[in-house]
Formats: structure tokens, C-alpha cells, sequence
């Protein structure tokens, strides 16, 4: 699978008149399959808002997000939905879980939201687990988890439903920089060899500099820039 | 379903709330048995009787107490209506006396024995045309008086007192609100009027049997289904209608308060809610959790409440002078499914809240 996403003239404006706030501007970029892109930029600086546009939680003011050829910024709300329930999978930054359910149900939730959950889901399931070094907490509650195994959860959820677009918004934020590298290194490592297509939002440049790209951005606009690891 | 796995792991919780919906449905199901208790009170012995209808006289507004019909009304009643069988009924309120000097006070039925008037015997015998004397007493006669078959008690009415013989013992219930006591009409008679010529009444009602009665009359006579004749007898309707208003507070205010834990718990798990929708659940999906966790709840909450139900019954039937309270499988089954009913309304609630939660929260969320 090879993944190709076309960012042209993308804008989103909350509110209107003297309330409006350009969060984004006239964004344009496109990547190469299976990349894994990095986007940084200071604080209200339109990281989160770009993120939620390309997965489908956020309606453009206006541009074009092709994913795979396929534009996504007209669909409706339930279309949106079954674009985020086939085309991508979400690492948020807290409250991935349901707490009350094990790692692998949390896993198997995905299947039983697209309707598919069964042997093959679980066999998945727990194939996640093990690729991510969970298996032995794969009965554990989610509130029984540390918070690097959470996230490292969340990854394999955002993995189950096999989409094309990985999409990360400050997965380390609750974690220590040790272990914030190890769920970075995972989240590459399993969205790479895949041949998916990974965005992730991060305020660390740490972070960002285990990618292949860096989006930066400032004030709603974008700065694309090759990778930072080459010079540090 | 993940609603059945949150139940299974947050068992505390949802106990809670199944307790609040066992108190409430337990509620509601005593105050359907009071309301069937209270009914069969005002007159289950006038429904026991094998009649499809009966008729009044038509000077007596469906009423037993007031209906006095002579031996030509009664005769006409009989040719007139064609009916299969029917059968006059005397009624009449008496008190009788007590060993320690007090009164108490019971409804007499009187009824020619061989007829459809006759009520069913459990212990003791029948009444025969010899037995002027004698008795028949509803069970909850023999309790409230300490008396047996085979007894002797006094009868008061008209500033007269007469000795009976209790000569057996029936299970046909109350009539206004007092326990039912059977005697012979000549008997009844006698009691009521003093003496007998032909102008005494001989008879309060008719009871008839055979289809399409209800709503026949004729010169001085009506004749109304039991059904409209128990709706008739004093006190019925209003006693219904405060019971009626009582249950269906009771279904309003068990909706609303699983309604209400359900929207609480809702609004506790907003975020989850947004987690879930933002990776493809719709709010359909959501929602069916939440409802198959309202229906589990409920129908847990009502099936402990009917063995409580039932056990409060029988302690109260113990009693030496107990509730009106009856229960039928009827009701509990309406009242359960009713009940039930209400609280999937309630929930209803949290559907509207489940749909407006917007997925891209779950993008905002600190830890
Ligand atoms: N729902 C909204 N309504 C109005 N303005 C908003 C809304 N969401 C975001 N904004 C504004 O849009 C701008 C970009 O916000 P966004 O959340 O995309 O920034 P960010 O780069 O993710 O910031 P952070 O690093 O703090 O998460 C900010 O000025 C923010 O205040
Ligand atoms: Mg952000």
C-alpha cells in the first residue's frame, strides 16, 4: 500500500468578522508515500486544527485535501465518519481509551465499531500487541496501564482498522522523554513498515526529528522542510 | 456490546443504579396491588358471581344499596330479558356483634340456593331452603371475627338481634369494602322489612346470565354489564382514579430518575464519547450501548422488585388485619413491562446529548 496525500490552498477561519480567527492559510503541501511527517510550530500556531481538517473532524473554509486522488474536504458529517472509520487511524494526546476495557478490547473496539469484530479481529488484535511488546498486558484494564502503555495502545487501535493516514497530536505530551522516544520509535516503526502515511503533531523537536519531514508551521502558514537529523 | 463490558466492570455503579430502579418499580408494584386490593374490596363478590349482567331498578341509579325490586319486576326482569338463567339478589349492610361487646360490620347477600346467585362453598355446606338460620361467610369474615363453621354469631339490623349459625365458608371476597356474608332471601327478607306481605321488596338486584343483556330495560327495571355495575358501586371510580393518578406518577418518576442517571453518566463520559466518534462510531452506535445498559439495569431492577413484591404480599396477608392488597400476573407483567418501557424513554435523554457531542474534542483533551 502506498499512500499519497495532496494538501492545495487549504484554509480554515473560526467565527466570522472581528471574531475571525485564520487558524489556517493557504496551506499547501503533498508527501511521498509512506512518509512520516512531522509538524511543529509554536503554540495556536494552526498544528491541530491542519490535523483535524486532513482527518476528516474538521470542515475546510476552503482548499483541497486528496487522499489517495480522493478529495475529502466536501464530504458531510456522515461521510466523514465513515472516512475516519476506513481511512484513518488517531493517537490522541489523552483519554484514548475506554477505561473500563482491557488493551485488547480497546483494540477489538475498532472492529466492533466497523462491524467486523471476530476471530480475525482479535487475531489482529493481539498481533498489535505483540508487535508494540504488549502482549502480556493485553488483559489489563486501561486504568492498570502506565501512561507510555496507554499510548502504545492507542497506537495499535489507530493500526487496527488498517487505514491509510496515521494521524498523531502530541502523543508524548503526557510522557517522559525516555519513554516518549520509545512510543515515537514504535508509532514510526509500525505506520513505516506498512507503507501507511503518518502526521503527527508535536511541540518536541526531539520528537520531530525522528521523521522524514518536518511541516513547520507559524501563524497558519506553512514552512516545509527536509529533515532536521542530517544537520543535528 | 462494550455498554455489557462497562455493566460487568463498573458492577458497583450500575448496582447502585439498579437498586434506585428495584425501589421505585417495587413502589409502583405495591400501589398497582393496592389499587387491584382496593377493587376487590369494593366488590370482587359481586364480580365472582356467575352473571354477564345485572339489573336495578331504574329508580336506583345503578345503585345496589338503593335498588329494590318487587316479585312482578323481578318476574318480568326473567321473561323480558330472555335470558339463560338469572337469579334475584338481595343485599343489605348489617353489623354483627363481637364477644367483647363491639360491632363490626359486613355486607349479606341473599340468594335462593340451586340458583346462579349461589356462591361457591370451600369448607363447611351449603345453605339449604331449611336453613333459615344459617350462614355463609367469606373467609376474611371468619378472620376478622376469630369465628369458625360451626359458630354462633349474633346479627344486628333494624333494632333487632338474631342468632345465626355459621354453616360455611366461602372465598368470594368483599362487597363495599366489607366482607361478604350469605343468607337465604326469605331470610334477608324478613331481616330487612320486618313484615312480609306482597308488597315487600324481594330482591336489591337481578343477576343475569346470556349474551347482549347489557343495556336492556323495561318498565321499571335497567339491566347493565357487571362490568358497568362494579364501575357503579359507590366509591369505585374515584378510589380507581386516585390509583390510577398514583401509578402513573409512579412510571413519570421512574422514567425520569433512570432518564436522569443515564444523563449524568453521559455527561460524565463526554469524552469518551468524543474519543469513540472521532474514530468512526456513529452516535447510533453510542446510543445502542447506552440503551442496552438502560434495558439490562431495568429489567435487573424489576426482577428483584417482584420477589420483594411478592414476599411484602404475603407478610401483609399475615397480618391479623391486613392491607387491601391482591396481586395478579397480570399486573406485575404490565407493571414490569411498563416500567421497563418508561425507562427506555428516559434514556432518551442521553440520545440527544450523544448526538451533539462534536469528535473533535477528543483532539483537545489534556490528560
Ligand atoms: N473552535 C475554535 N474556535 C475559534 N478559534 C479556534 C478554535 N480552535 C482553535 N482556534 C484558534 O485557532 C488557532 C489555531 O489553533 P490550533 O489548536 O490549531 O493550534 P495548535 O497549533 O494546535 O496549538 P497548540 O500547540 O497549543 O495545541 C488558535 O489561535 C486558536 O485559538
Ligand atoms: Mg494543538
Amino acid at each position: 500500500m502506498s499512500v499519497t496525500l495532496k494538501v492545495r490552498d487549504l484554509s480554515k477561519t473560526y467565527g466570522h468578522g472581528e471574531q475571525a480567527v485564520r487558524a489556517v492559510r493557504n496551506a499547501s503541501f503533498s508527501t511521498e508515500p509512506g512518509e512520516f511527517v512531522a509538524v511543529v510550530g509554536p503554540s495556536g500556531s494552526g498544528k491541530t486544527t491542519l490535523l483535524a481538517m486532513v482527518g476528516g473532524l474538521l470542515t475546510p473554509t476552503s482548499g483541497t485535501i486528496e487522499v489517495n486522488g480522493r478529495d475529502i474536504a466536501g464530504l458531510n458529517a456522515g461521510q466523514q465518519a465513515a472516512y475516519r472509520r476506513e481511512s484513518v487511524g488517531y493517537v490522541f494526546q489523552a483519554n484514548n481509551l475506554l477505561p473500563f476495557l482491557t488493551a485488547r478490547e480497546n483494540l477489538q473496539m475498532i472492529s466492533r465499531i466497523t462491524g467486523a469484530n471476530g476471530r480475525a479481529a482479535r487475531q489482529r488484535a493481539d498481533q498489535l500487541l505483540e508487535e508494540l511488546g504488549l502482549t502480556n498486558r493485553a488483559n489489563a484494564v486501561a486504568t492498570e496501564l502506565s501512561g507510555g502503555e496507554r499510548q502504545r495502545v492507542a497506537i495499535g487501535r489507530a493500526l487496527m482498522n488498517d487505514p491509510e493516514l496515521v494521524l498523531v497530536d502530541e502523543p508524548t505530551a503526557s510522557l517522559d522523554s525516555a519513554r516518549g522516544r520509545q512510543v515515537v520509535e514504535s508509532l514510526i516503526q509500525e505506520v513505516k513498515s506498512r507503507g501507511k502515511l503518518g502526521l503527527m503533531v508535536t511541540h518536541d523537536m526531539a520528537m520531530a526529528e525522528l521523521a522524514d519531514r518536518i511541516i513547520e508551521m507559524h501563524d497558519g502558514e506553512l514552512n516545509v522542510r527536509g529533515k532536521l537529523a542530517a544537520s543535528g | 456490546m462494550i455498554g455489557l463490558l462497562e455493566i460487568r466492570r463498573r458492577k458497583f455503579q450500575f448496582a447502585l443504579i439498579a437498586l434506585i430502579v428495584t425501589l421505585i418499580s417495587y413502589l409502583v408494584l405495591m400501589i398497582n396491588g393496592l389499587g387491584v386490593g382496593l377493587n376487590d374490596q369494593a366488590g370482587s363478590a359481586l364480580r365472582n358471581f356467575d352473571a354477564d349482567a345485572i339489573a336495578y331498578s331504574d329508580k336506583a341509579g345503578l345503585s345496589v344499596i338503593r335498588s329494590e325490586l318487587s316479585q312482578e319486576q323481578v318476574d318480568r326482569i326473567t321473561v323480558e330479558t330472555d335470558a339463560k338463567a338469572s337469579a334475584p339478589l338481595g343485599y343489605m349492610a348489617a353489623n354483627y356483634l363481637k364477644d367483647n361487646g363491639g360491632v363490626e360490620s359486613a355486607a349479606f347477600l341473599a340468594f335462593d340456593p340451586g340458583t346462579i346467585a349461589e356462591p361457591k362453598v370451600v369448607d363447611g355446606r351449603m345453605l339449604t331452603e331449611e336453613d333459615a338460620d344459617g350462614l355463609l361467610v367469606d373467609k376474611s369474615f371468619l378472620r376478622y371475627s376469630g369465628l369458625d363453621v360451626g359458630d354462633t354469631v349474633t346479627i344486628s339490623v333494624r333494632l333487632v338481634e338474631r342468632d345465626f349459625r355459621i354453616v360455611g365458608e366461602t372465598d368470594e371476597g368483599a362487597f363495599f369494602f366489607q366482607p361478604s356474608v350469605y343468607l337465604l332471601r326469605s331470610t334477608w327478607q324478613e331481616l330487612k322489612y320486618g313484615n312480609v306481605d306482597a308488597s315487600t321488596p324481594v330482591a336489591s338486584i337481578v343477576l343475569l346470565e346470556g349474551k347482549g343483556l347489557a343495556g336492556a330495560s323495561g318498565p321499571g327495571w335497567q339491566a347493565v354489564s357487571k362490568s358497568t355495575a362494579f364501575a357503579n358501586i359507590e366509591g369505585v371510580s374515584g378510589q380507581q382514579s386516585t390509583v390510577q393518578a398514583l401509578r402513573a406518577f409512579g412510571y413519570l418518576i421512574g422514567g425520569l430518575v433512570i432518564g436522569v442517571f443515564f444523563y449524568v453518566l453521559t455527561l460524565q463520559k463526554i469524552g469518551q464519547i468524543g474519543m469513540m466518534k472521532a474514530v468512526g462510531a456513529s452516535s447510533f452506535f453510542v446510543f445502542r450501548q447506552v440503551m442496552v445498559q438502560v434495558l439490562c439495569i431495568s429489567v435487573a431492577g424489576v426482577a428483584v422488585a417482584i420477589p420483594l413484591t411478592w414476599l411484602t404480599n404475603r407478610a401483609i396477608q399475615q397480618a391479623p388485619n391486613p392491607v387491601p392488597i391482591a396481586f395478579t400476573n397480570g399486573t406485575f407483567i404490565t407493571t414490569s413491562v411498563l416500567l421497563v418501557l418508561m425507562a427506555m424513554v428516559g434514556a432518551m435523554f442521553s440520545g440527544r446529548q450523544v448526538a451533539k457531542v462534536d469528535p473533535i474534542i477528543a483532539l483537545g483533551q489534556q490528560q
